[in-house]
């Protein structure tokens, strides 16, 4: 009986044999949820935005810093 | 014979079903519990497969290829299903520029890949081209027609399609289950496994003449593989392999063993391994320049 | 064949397997061509913090699909705020009288107590409109417009960028300008930099209290404008991850100083002899460094980002922040939100002056400028409703705590909290429909 090898591979060499990073435009199912979604909760990202804009040195970052209001 | 014979087996945390068919094992993985649910799907997938096989075989009398291959001149009635198999191997003759071309079969009689150094005579394969050409061939929606010792062969795409059309009644019994349809490792997956756990199965790796088997995961899509390590011909150190230019009759030389690819459906991935080879030793950079996930053996 | 057309074979392949298998296109595809009714946003938000300033602050927003990616979204932003803010004075051991900004009456905070003004009243509203769009092939354009006003201040703002998709819309590439107005007009006027606050008790009469305040004040209105640059870089990883790197430059020119802000001018005892309005450098140029990783896990999404921020005013701030998303179950998920913020002062904060000393180009002894860390503690409860609605509730706990970036305070200051932490409640609920 001849000895039936296995070789093991694995997701790292999956990745490493595609074209790039990325993935397929099937495989999107998980990216495509609404929350994965990098603008998810931008009302959320909004009000926060205005309430650190306002209390801290510092804004923006996730989008344009812009001008703002008179609270600071 | 036939081997009509199935099993079906609890392997820990799925079912596993096997049968075969289209001279290939045949592996049904299925993420249920319920084994009566698993059977109807084994069951389903067995004479969905057997339907196809019968119908499309080259071997049996009587069936939708050998009427077609009968024809002699004349046009054939076909059916819905033969009209689409054809529409996709036109699409994909003429994706090719004509490399692949299911009326080539008919090189068969010039070539027997058997590792050795013989080689067809000129004479042999000059004689069989006139035969092949698939846009001698008329088709519409309702009938088909080609000219006298025309043949048509299913053999680039019978198999992989067959795997779809399981796994697509697999997803219309059980759209809530991952169920893998591996036919000799042309694979399709109906959806990600409930704890999203890839599919794990060891395909025979085509490179190794040692029936060795390379254990690959799956999570979904399909994925096949074009090229067979253990046919070809070898003369003056030059390796011929057994896929044939239809234009010239003689083997593309210069190509990879095998390619495999991943693709959202099998008969998808099957084709683009089978253009892939037939680019030679081009067939890397076909791939690279489809953008899609392929392992290649030299 | 030729590399043109070589390109095209799999989505060929793609779409004959499809007729092939008599199945329909990708969803993501069927759903990116199709128009999507108006999909509304709304939010209701309270901010309270502890003896200061209290905000409500109430949000629609509207976003619509027009099909193939031509994409409306608007937001209509109102709120108001009431309480006290830091005036940037120190606190003495004795009760202390303060002219109101508008010079019109005084107010006493007590001994040992911070400096708080409780005239802060304000009412704002915010509109804002953005258009996206797909123009060639990959490339995408957005453009928008954005203003802002107050009782005694106005923001208008326009804004463009160019989007660029590669490797099948795994990585996109993303370059935006936004030019920003703005303009104040503060109820009395602008203090003059550097000018003492007059005080009532000082003087003998109204008129001559008037007269002293007037000279204090610069007419009319002032501005500032506001460019901003921002580079994009959007990379899925894998079926679970995408990454976002954006870089931001901003250049702001004119009017920065607060015109309700002061300074107390202290002796070596730590004694106030004197108030001075603040004055702030009129140019700033800031660089943002932010990146943003998305997981998604088989039961939530992992969102974590870190913000890097540094300028020429040497306030230089670390944000990291990160939101770890649960589905509980089918139609409701919880999201505790933790975020920790440090910065570093500017340049000219000063907590106060010394008496003596030779008064600096620019001074500021606002503790939103000057050396704190802060954190933010949250859980958020959303309910996923029939027709993609949805309620959320939000609670959070935000608190600052400012920091004394290295100044030895003199005399009395020695026992008195300079730098007391703002505590503050953020409560919201929000419906989409």
């Amino acid at each position: 009986m001849r000895i039936k090898k296995l070789f093991l591979v694995g997701l790292a060499l999956q990745l490493s044999a595609c074209a790039s990073l990325g993935v397929q435009p099937w495989e999107r199912d998980l990216l495509a949820k609404e929350e994965m979604s990098l603008s998810a909760d931008a009302v959320d990202a909004g009000l926060d935005d205005h309430i650190y804009f306002s209390k801290e040195g510092t804004s923006g970052g996730r989008a344009f810093a812009g001008g703002g209001c008179g609270c600071n | 014979m036939q081997d009509l014979s199935s099993s079906l087996a609890w392997r820990g945390d799925h079912f596993c079903g096997r049968f075969r068919a289209m001279a290939s094992p045949c592996e049904l993985l299925i993420d249920c519990q319920d084994e009566i649910l698993a059977r109807r799907i084994l069951d389903s997938a067995i004479s969905e497969t057997r339907r196809i096989e019968q119908k499309y075989s080259r071997y049996l009398p009587d069936n939708m290829m050998a009427q077609i291959n009968n024809g002699q001149g004349q046009p054939v009635a076909i059916d819905d299903e033969t009209y689409r198999l054809l529409q996709f191997a036109n699409t994909c003759y003429e994706l090719s520029d004509g490399l692949f071309d299911i009326t080539s079969g008919v090189l068969r009689r010039a070539w027997k890949f058997d590792g050795s150094d013989r080689l067809s005579s000129a004479e042999k394969v000059q004689a069989l081209l006139p035969l092949i050409g698939w846009h001698k061939v008329n088709l519409d929606e309702k009938t088909l027609s080609m000219p006298p010792g025309f043949e048509l062969d299913f053999g680039g795409i019978g198999k992989e399609y067959a795997v779809d059309a399981v796994a697509k009644l697999a997803m219309q019994i059980a759209p809530k289950h991952s169920v893998l349809v591996n036919f000799g490792g042309d694979i399709q997956v109906t959806q990600p496994r409930a704890a999203q756990q890839p599919w794990q199965i060891g395909i025979e790796d085509p490179n190794r003449d040692d029936h060795a088997l390379k254990l690959i995961q799956i999570r979904h899509g399909g994925l096949a593989t074009s090229g067979d390590a253990r046919r070809f011909l070898l003369k003056n150190g030059i390796r011929y392999g057994h896929i044939l230019n239809p234009k010239t009759g003689y083997p593309i030389v210069g190509a990879p063993r095998s390619v495999t690819v991943a693709a959202e459906h099998c008969i998808q991935a099957g084709m683009l391994a089978t253009l892939a080879l037939l680019q030679g030793p081009d067939a890397k950079d076909f791939l690279e320049a489809q953008g899609v996930c392929y392992w290649i053996c030299e | 064949m030729q590399l043109s057309r070589k390109k095209n074979i799999a989505g060929a392949l793609a779409a004959a397997t499809c007729s092939l298998l008599g199945q329909p296109a990708m969803a993501q595809e069927a759903q990116g061509s199709s128009e999507t009714p108006w999909q509304f946003d709304t939010a209701l938000l309270y901010y309270g913090e502890t003896d200061r300033v209290t905000a409500v602050e109430g949000v629609v927003g509207v976003s619509k699909d027009f099909g193939d990616e031509h994409i409306f979204s608007g937001k209509l932003v109102l709120d108001g705020l009431t309480g006290a803010s830091a005036t940037g004075a120190v606190p003495q051991p004795y009760a202390q009288t303060f002219t109101r900004p508008s010079g019109n009456g005084e107010y006493q905070i007590g001994a040992g107590e911070t400096p708080l003004d409780d005239t802060f009243r304000d009412t704002r509203v915010q509109i804002n409109g953005q258009w996206t769009q797909p123009i060639w092939n990959d490339y995408r354009i957005s453009t928008g417009g954005q203003l802002s006003k107050e009782y005694d201040y106005l923001s208008v703002s326009v804004n463009g960028s160019l989007a660029r998709d590669f490797n099948q819309r795994n990585t996109t590439v993303s370059a935006g300008l936004s030019y920003a107005f703005d303009s104040i007009d503060p109820e009395g006027g602008r203090p003059v930099g550097f000018s003492s606050m007059p005080l009532r008790g000082n003087y003998a009469s109204d008129d001559s209290f008037r007269q002293a305040f007037d000279a204090t004040r610069q007419d009319g209105s002032d501005s500032k404008n506001t460019l901003d640059l921002m580079l994009g870089l959007t990379q899925v990883i894998n079926r679970r991850t995408i990454m976002q790197f954006n870089y931001g430059l901003s250049l702001v020119d004119g009017y920065m100083t607060d015109p309700f802000k002061m300074l107390s001018v202290v002796d070596d005892g730590g004694i106030t002899s004197d108030l001075l309005y603040e004055q702030r450098p009129d140019s700033r140029v800031k660089h943002n460094f932010y990146w943003q990783t998305k997981y998604a896990m088989d039961n939530g999404v992992a969102d974590v980002s870190y913000r890097f921020s540094t300028d020429d005013w040497d306030i230089h701030s670390h944000t990291l922040d990160s939101k770890l998303r649960f589905d509980l179950s089918d139609n409701t998920y919880i999201q505790p939100h933790f975020r920790y913020y440090q910065q570093s002062a500017a340049e000219f904060y000063r907590p106060y002056l010394m008496q003596g000393d030779a008064l600096p180009d620019f001074a500021s002894a606002d503790y939103r400028i000057g050396e704190m860390t802060a954190y933010t503690l949250g859980l958020k409860y959303g309910i996923l409703l029939k027709e993609g609605r949805e309620l959320a509730f939000r609670l959070e706990y935000y608190q600052q705590d400012p920091k004394n970036a290295g100044f030895e305070a003199p005399g009395v200051l020695q026992d008195l909290d300079l730098y007391p932490s703002v505590k503050a409640v953020i409560a919201q609920v929000s419906y989409r429909f």
